[in-house]
């Protein structure tokens, strides 16, 4: 038996004591009093106690506050009442469900268009290790800036009378008048495949280093062309990783805000601008929390699918 | 070059990919060298020729916006303090004394990460009004705070599983308490791989956006927010074009920061989340 001399705390000796008094039988009655349970149980405190201002912070900034969000969604601003209004208004209205399907298929475009555009790329920055640690600046700076100044240089780009773009294709006799598509979907695709376009390269080009080069050259002196190894052998192994960025640009883009604002155009193609406008000028608040509920339940649900999809996918292999 | 190249003869399909690569890449970079350049120019006046270079965008820019970037410094170093005070000792509980609720510990820290900025940024705009938190130095400090929990806490969780336990384990046999071993010990051995991962902290909390411009306010405005409130108030400025610029140098001397420190392999494949 354990001397209570090891024992350092009060009650950690008071129970090694009561053992020690009443002798084994008693022991064997309550194991939940050996010294040695005790021990563990109060170690296991010891190191929860240090887990506490990390739980509290993610309890008391993140759960906290999506509860009363979700509570308020739930109340009439005015009378107090419980009430399923706000989801019902919401899901009625024409004008809401016609955002939120053009809210849908932007951003089901826009990760569709970046993944495919961002393969190849992403492909050769993993093989080529000289291109890579040349050209990664290219992917790694816009990340490290707001978006709202790749936005700025969006607005440079494609403005109507004074964006480079149509500068030079009027000068260069193409155009004859500007194209005005920077107010209008065109122009919020175009900044939301620049932004997935950057994140689905970063991501992949990860993803495809771990992919083992010497599976696809395999495949190669078995008789495989170059594009056909890539397409069976290596696309496959770098499947789950793909549908992880995919999942990761499409709940980015769904609730994205600040693009669909800077880039506005007169009907709102995204969500997000009608949560804006019930939350500050319309004063519609429970409405706005009600929809941002839905939004999330759509993002949230996207992302979950995908890491369902990746549990089985990875579990086969 | 490495990596095995096409059959062999006339390597069209391989110039072609590079071709395509190096066009895609051209694409990505045009943009902001654009901004660049355009912040030379004084504004968007004059994008063609070489003349009419000057400074003047850059001594255009108003004092509130150096003030504003100040703020931003201010808010996302303190976070990133923070974060770690708070990180640290929960990766230490969770990972030395291995605890049950381990997985559950990581998904509640994640769950500011998988919510819409926006969802969050309303909820906890909705909390901080009746607290007095909004439009304040502290809230957005918060905000910041909470959204790089997960990151710091997966940051220290990996750098701690890399220190043996028998190190602290001596230092207690040698008397010392378990707090003092973790702190003589355990830290100096983490401090390295700590300084870059408050790096990306650090920077991540520098061009986080989305989320604070429902925390922000007159009284509270990092520069990313300022940039934003100005061009749909008041369109393209070519002061708010200089300061982007600006934020771009800040990107490349981080990127240079990072790509010398730890490699520009880790800047490839990291799942650093940008949002918005």
């Amino acid at each position: 038996m354990d001397e209570p001399s090891e024992i350092e705390t009060v009650d950690g000796r008071a129970i090694a004591g009561r053992n020690h008094r009443s002798g084994i039988a008693v022991a064997s009655q309550e194991p939940v009093l050996q010294p040695a349970d005790a021990r563990r149980w109060r170690d296991r405190h010891f190191y929860r106690a240090f887990t506490l201002p990390a739980v509290s912070v993610a309890v008391g900034t993140t759960v906290l506050p999506l509860a009363l969000l979700l509570f308020w969604s739930l109340v009439d601003q005015r009378s107090g009442e419980p009430t399923l209004r706000y989801y019902v208004q919401s899901l009625a209205s024409p004008y809401f469900a016609r955002t939120l399907l053009t809210t849908i298929v932007m951003a089901a475009g826009v990760t569709a268009v970046s993944i495919v555009l961002a393969l190849p790329v992403a492909y050769v920055l993993a093989r080529h290790t000289l291109l890579r640690s040349v050209l990664v600046p290219v992917i790694s700076v816009p990340r490290m800036l707001p978006f709202v100044v790749i936005g700025y240089a969006i607005v440079l780009l494609l403005a109507p009378y004074t964006g480079v773009m149509n500068k030079s294709l009027i000068a260069a006799g193409i155009l004859s008048e500007p194209v005005f598509i920077l107010f209008g979907w065109p122009g919020q695709a175009i900044a939301f495949g620049y932004a997935g376009v950057v994140i689905a390269i970063a991501i992949l080009t990860g993803v495809f280093m771990t992919v083992d080069p010497q599976l696809e050259d395999a495949a190669v002196t078995l008789g495989a062309g170059r594009l056909k190894a890539v397409l069976t052998v290596s696309m496959p192994l770098a499947a789950p990783g793909t549908v992880a960025a995919a999942a990761l640009i499409f709940s980015t883009v769904v609730t994205s805000y600040a693009i669909p604002v800077m880039l506005n155009s007169r009907t709102p193609y995204m969500v997000s601008v009608l949560i804006y406008n019930n939350l500050y000028s319309l004063q519609e608040r429970h409405l706005a929390y009600a929809q941002a509920i839905i939004v999330t339940a759509l993002a949230v649900s996207v992302t979950t699918a995908a890491q369902f999809f990746l549990s089985r996918f990875g579990s086969r292999r | 070059m490495t990596g095995g190249g096409f059959r062999a003869g006339i390597p069209v399909g391989r110039l072609a990919l590079m071709a395509y690569v190096l066009l895609m890449l051209a694409l990505l970079a045009f943009p902001i060298g654009l901004l660049v350049v355009a912040s030379f120019q004084g504004g968007m006046k004059s994008t063609s020729g070489l003349d009419g270079w000057s400074l003047s965008a850059y001594a255009a820019v108003p004092p509130d916006y150096w003030g504003a970037l100040w703020f931003t410094v201010e808010c996302a170093f303190l976070a990133t303090a923070l974060v770690f005070v708070v990180a640290i000792p929960a990766a230490w509980g969770l990972v030395r004394g291995n605890l049950r609720e381990r997985r559950f510990v990581s998904a509640l820290v994640l769950l500011p990460d998988s919510v819409p900025s926006i969802t969050l940024g309303i909820a906890l705009l909705a909390l901080f009004v009746p607290l007095g938190l909004s439009n304040s130095f502290a809230g957005i400090v918060v905000a910041l705070t909470v959204t790089s929990l997960s990151l710091a806490l997966r940051f220290t969780e990996a750098l701690l599983e890399g220190v043996p336990e028998e190190l602290e384990q001596a230092a207690v046999t040698m008397g010392a308490s378990r707090v003092t071993a973790v702190v003589t010990v355990v830290l100096p051995l983490l401090a390295p791989g700590l300084a870059i991962a408050a790096l990306f902290i650090f920077v991540q909390n520098l061009v986080a956006f989305e989320l604070l411009l429902f925390i922000a306010g007159p009284r509270a405005t990092p520069i990313s927010v300022r940039l934003f409130t100005d061009i749909v108030d008041r369109g393209v400025l070519p002061q708010a074009i200089a300061m982007s610029a600006i934020l771009v140098y800040i990107g490349i001397a981080f990127h240079t920061l990072v790509a010398m420190t730890v490699g520009a392999r880790y800047l490839a494949g990291s799942t650093m989340s940008r949002k918005g």
